[in-house]
């Protein structure tokens, strides 16, 4: 992570008004290949990309953390990102903003075992809860709590970065926070040790879109970025329509991505695709705002603008 | 294995080695050599390089073994083990103790209280008593190896086995610590491997030279007078003749 | 010991830092000049030393722990030789396996606590400490244990008065890289899993962008870790004065 640090410091030694050279699209994706990301894959294996004149560059983070900071250092076109953390981005003067959703419901969720002893979140209170770096898992975690009278100081966190399957089925952790639905609940099924999951918008966390597009807030009259967008959304509806052939186009020239886990992945993302990505709900980041501003996360909830804009 | 019995003092032994053998590299060093040491007298080993001296000093030592089942036996016996005093070429002084420390390292070896003052008597009496405290690495050649010679001399034991110990130093320091070694170990039991003729005239009272391979001892040269002889005289030097004919024959011939 | 020298040398370091960051332009939330780092120091003094303990701790604790397990190492090698051949390559292993594979399973193995951190910096230290130190065991000058033997010393009393001493110089290499290194160890073990230390606040201060205070971290951690190894190094000096400085 330092390594990467140092390697965005060594590129921003070249003043930032100059952009990377080149006709490449960068689109940083939010971590590894996976289902969540079906559309891009789509879009460019139907040839939709290239159709809109786009020469896109699809590369992979080994940190989640890094993307916003490169697009915000111009050294990307557009970042794959989370909606909380944007805000988070924003109230500390990363000149990002959204440009589309990706993904239009949350994906996080409280995972404990199946047959493990906690029923509900009251459950929690005096046991130890692993989450991976988001930075915001107390908030989330205080207002699911919240509903039950209990606090941060009646549980443990534990950080344990990626490795949150691991750590609930070998019983390390009794439960989980930052758990996608759609993967880790699969990923311990598939071992044998499902798990149940408590899905943060029914526990009293107002609704957000877990994977947005990121870009430059001053870059927005790009025209490649809304082209990029309604390619997402061609693909997006390729995907609904022809759920089958998606598949294969996904899997086309990687072969190692089909397996067990992304199939049924694969399957839970399918329904929660933004079918509208360029549209902008301002209220509900607004709302979400406001639900941050009073976790102590940031300071001011701002108009629904400064977090995103829906491209002409 | 025959044994010595010790004519003279009871404070001094003789050493004895019979019948040894040894191999190195595939080469005999020596093959059933005998060899003694007279109690209370020096006794000096010349040879060509590589002849098997340090070879036969370190079996009277007791760090080497030789082949079969040959000992070392002393006047009265008994084991060598536990009576030699050593001292090598090199001071082997530890850069880590103080001179005084390093003079009393055998009773810490040992387990044993060490006699500080005896110590501190002893280096004055070689001159070295104000660096006591100093650590070997500021004293010279000289006075290092005048602090190995206490260490010998503190060790009190009645066979001494020095290897070459003044060869690194030069003429003038040699011939005094020569005067001085001939002073402080009267009486004991000396064995002196070197290569310098006039120094075992100096102080031997039997000269050996050690020649072949198999390695024999020559007869012994037995110079007269009361050791340290003085370089100048006459008869030294026509003996230093025959003992330099003698190694030349040495290395010309079978070695 | 001067600490004026370096003193200067970090303030130059300093200045350095700040003319890179106005030079570059490059914006706070990827590099902070020094200011913003310092000002966040004192901000979150608290929070940062709370954290720093813990991270502290692990380092201690994992160098004097890895020191005892190497010597011990080292001196099994050294006077056991059938040892060596089981023992040897899994010295040579631990240095190998790069220290981001095993971290997730000594995680796993240990739990999210100080141990497995304890146990990074071991692994991490192991070879340096028993490979300096059997190194050293083993080049003892082969007169001195002529010597010792000689006088009737002991197994022991060798071991104590002559190889242990004269094995020191090439201990003190092994334990001045063990210094160097340790604090690695502690953060990488914080970085796959643990509830608190420096490594760990680095990562929470990332995640939330607060590049600020997460250099202020880096800057407590790096300041500890040369702290430390000046200190053990001015120890070993000390213990070793009596080498000649060729």
């Amino acid at each position: 992570m330092i390594r990467l640090f140092l390697a965005a410091l060594l590129f921003s030694l070249w003043p930032l008004t100059t952009v990377v050279a080149g006709e490449k699209f960068v689109v940083l994706l939010d971590w590894f290949t996976n289902p969540d990301h079906a559309p891009l894959y789509v879009a460019q294996g139907l040839g939709y990309f290239t159709d809109a004149g786009l020469d896109v560059e699809l590369i992979a983070p080994a940190d989640p953390n890094d993307p916003p900071k490169l697009v915000a250092a111009g050294q990307a076109d557009i970042a794959i990102s989370y909606q909380p953390q944007l805000h988070v981005q924003v109230a500390e003067g990363l000149p990002l903003v959204r440009v589309g959703t990706l993904v239009a419901t949350p994906l996080n969720s409280l995972v404990v075992m199946a047959d493990g002893p906690i029923q509900s979140i009251a459950d929690l209170k005096g046991k130890t809860v692993g989450f991976s770096v988001g930075g915001f898992e107390d908030a989330l975690l205080r207002a699911m709590l919240a509903r039950y009278g209990l606090t941060l100081d009646d549980i443990t966190l534990v950080n344990v970065n990626f490795s949150l399957s691991p750590a609930l089925i070998t019983g390390r952790v009794d439960a989980v926070i930052g758990a996608f639905r759609n993967f880790e609940l699969n990923q311990m099924d598939i071992v044998g040790k499902p798990g149940r999951a408590f899905y943060v918008e029914e526990e009293g966390v107002p609704v957000y879109d877990e994977l947005i597009f990121i870009a430059h807030r001053d870059r927005l009259d790009d025209p490649r970025l809304r082209a990029f967008i309604d390619a997402i959304e061609a693909a997006t509806l390729y995907l609904v329509n022809h759920p089958d052939a998606a598949w294969k186009l996904f899997i086309e020239g990687r072969a190692e991505l089909d397996d067990d886990l992304n199939r049924r992945a694969w399957r839970d993302t399918l329904p929660r695709f933004a079918l509208r990505p360029a549209a902008y709900d301002a209220a509900r980041y607004e709302r979400f705002a406001e639900f941050l501003k009073d976790q102590g996360l940031i300071e001011e909830a701002l108009p629904a603008e400064a977090y995103g804009v829906e491209l002409r | 294995m025959s044994a010595q019995l010790d004519a003279s003092s009871s404070a001094s032994l003789s050493a004895h080695i019979s019948g040894a053998t040894l191999g190195f590299a595939g080469r005999v060093l020596f093959d059933g050599l005998d060899m003694t040491l007279e109690a209370g007298r020096w006794t000096c080993l010349l040879g060509p390089t590589g002849v098997g001296k340090t070879s036969l000093l370190r079996l009277f030592a007791g760090l080497a073994a030789a082949d079969g089942d040959r000992v070392v036996t002393c006047g009265d016996g008994e084991p060598i083990a536990g009576r030699v005093a050593y001292m090598a070429q090199q001071d082997l002084l530890m850069p880590w103790l103080t001179v005084i420390e390093n003079v009393v390292i055998g009773s810490r070896l040992r387990g044993a209280r060490p006699a500080y003052e005896r110590a501190r008597e002893l280096l004055d009496s070689v001159g070295l008593a104000d660096r006591a405290d100093d650590y070997p690495r500021v004293l010279s050649g000289g006075m290092r190896q005048r602090t190995a010679l206490i260490r010998t001399l503190m060790e009190d034991r009645p066979i001494v086995l020095m290897d070459e110990p003044f060869s690194a130093l030069d003429a003038i320091t040699r011939l005094r610590l020569q005067s001085l070694a001939a002073e402080l170990l009267r009486g004991r039991t000396v064995l002196l491997v070197t290569h310098d003729p006039l120094e075992a005239l100096r102080l031997g009272d039997r000269i050996h030279v050690m020649a072949g391979s198999p390695a024999r001892l020559d007869e012994a040269m037995t110079p007269a007078g009361a050791t340290p002889r003085d370089p100048a005289d006459r008869a030294l030097l026509v003996l230093q003749a025959e003992l330099l004919a003698r190694l030349a024959a040495a290395d010309g011939g079978e070695g | 010991m001067s600490l004026l020298r370096p003193l200067i040398v970090c303030a130059g370091l300093v200045a350095l830092w700040q003319l890179l960051v106005w030079w570059s332009g490059v914006p706070p939330y990827l590099l902070p000049g020094p200011g913003l780092v310092i000002a966040a120091w004192f901000t979150h003094a608290g929070l940062i030393a709370g954290h720093a303990l813990v991270t502290i701790a692990e380092i201690l604790i994992g160098l004097a722990l890895g020191t005892a397990l190497g010597a011990a190492s080292a001196l099994c090698l050294a006077y056991f030789r059938t040892v060596r051949p089981w023992l040897m390559p899994l010295l040579v292993i631990s240095q190998a396996i790069p220290v981001f594979a095993l971290a997730p399973l000594l995680v796993l193995w240990f739990g999210y606590g100080m141990a497995s951190k304890v146990a990074m910096a071991v692994l991490i230290i192991f070879f340096p400490v028993t490979a300096s130190f059997f190194d050293g065991l083993r080049r003892t000058d082969p007169g001195w244990l002529d010597l010792g033997r000689t006088m009737n010393g002991t197994a022991l009393t060798i071991l104590r008065r002559i190889r242990l001493p004269a094995a020191l110089p090439a201990f003190a290499s092994g334990l001045r890289v063990a210094t160097a290194v340790a604090p690695i160890g502690a953060v990488v073990g914080e970085w796959v899993g643990s509830s608190a230390g420096l490594g760990y606040l680095m990562l929470h201060a990332n995640g939330r962008m607060q590049i600020d205070l997460m250099f202020a971290a880096l800057l407590t951690l790096s300041l500890f870790a040369v702290a430390l190894y000046f200190t053990i190094d001015a120890g070993l000096r000390r213990a070793l004065s009596w080498q000649a400085d060729t």
